[in-house]
C-alpha cells in the first residue's frame, strides 16, 4: 500500500489504524459544508460513512440541533477527531 | 526509473514526513498543520496535535485538535516541516 506501515515505527498510524482505535469513541466530525457533529462514534467504514450517537450538530460553533441516532454519508466528511479539543477564535 | 534512487516519488516523500510537522493546504479558505502519523493511497492522512485554520469573513478562525482522520479529497498541497507561519 502506501508504504506508510512498511517502517514498523511505533508512531506510524495509517488511516485503517485510526478508524480501527476510534469505534465508540467520543468524536468531533467535520464536513465541508463546515458543521460540527459531536457525539459517540457507533460504527464507521473505510468510506468515512459515519453512524453516531448522542449527536449534536453545531453550526458556527452554536449547537443547533440534537439527534439520537445519526448517519452521515461520507463524502461530505472534511476530518474526523478524536474528541479533546479546545476552540480559540482569532479575530 | 523507480529504482533509480535519485528519483523519488510523491508518495515516498509524503513518506518520509511521517512523524514530522506536515502543513495541508486544502481547496478553498482552509489549512491544518500537524505532525503527520500515516497516510494512505487517497493521501487520507492521520495528523496529531493539529492547528486548523480557517479564512473567514470574519478573519481566521482557530481550531486545535488531537488526532484527526482528514479526508484526502479537498487536499491541495502537503509542505513538509509545518508552515513558517509560528502560531
Amino acid at each position: 500500500m502506501s508504504g506508510a506501515a512498511e517502517k514498523g515505527s511505533t508512531t506510524t498510524k495509517t488511516p485503517g489504524d485510526f478508524l480501527k482505535s476510534i469505534r465508540g469513541r467520543p468524536v468531533v466530525v467535520k464536513l465541508n459544508s463546515g458543521v460540527d457533529y459531536r457525539g459517540i462514534l457507533a460504527c464507521l467504514d473505510g468510506y468515512m460513512n459515519i453512524a453516531m450517537e448522542q449527536t449534536e450538530e453545531y453550526v458556527n460553533g452554536q449547537l443547533k440541533n440534537k439527534y439520537g441516532d445519526a448517519f452521515i454519508r461520507g463524502n461530505n466528511v472534511l476530518y474526523i477527531s478524536t474528541s479533546k479539543r479546545t476552540l480559540a477564535d482569532g479575530a | 526509473m523507480a529504482n533509480n534512487p535519485s528519483q523519488l516519488l510523491p508518495s515516498e516523500l509524503i513518506d518520509r514526513c511521517i512523524g514530522s510537522k506536515i502543513w495541508v493546504i486544502m481547496k478553498g479558505d482552509k489549512e491544518l498543520v500537524g505532525t503527520l502519523r500515516g497516510f494512505d493511497v487517497y493521501v487520507n492522512m492521520v495528523l496529531e496535535d493539529v492547528t486548523e485554520y480557517e479564512i473567514t469573513a470574519e478573519g481566521r478562525r482557530i481550531t486545535k485538535l488531537d488526532q484527526i482522520l482528514l479526508n484526502g479529497n479537498n487536499i491541495a498541497i502537503l509542505v513538509p516541516g509545518g508552515s513558517p507561519d509560528p502560531e
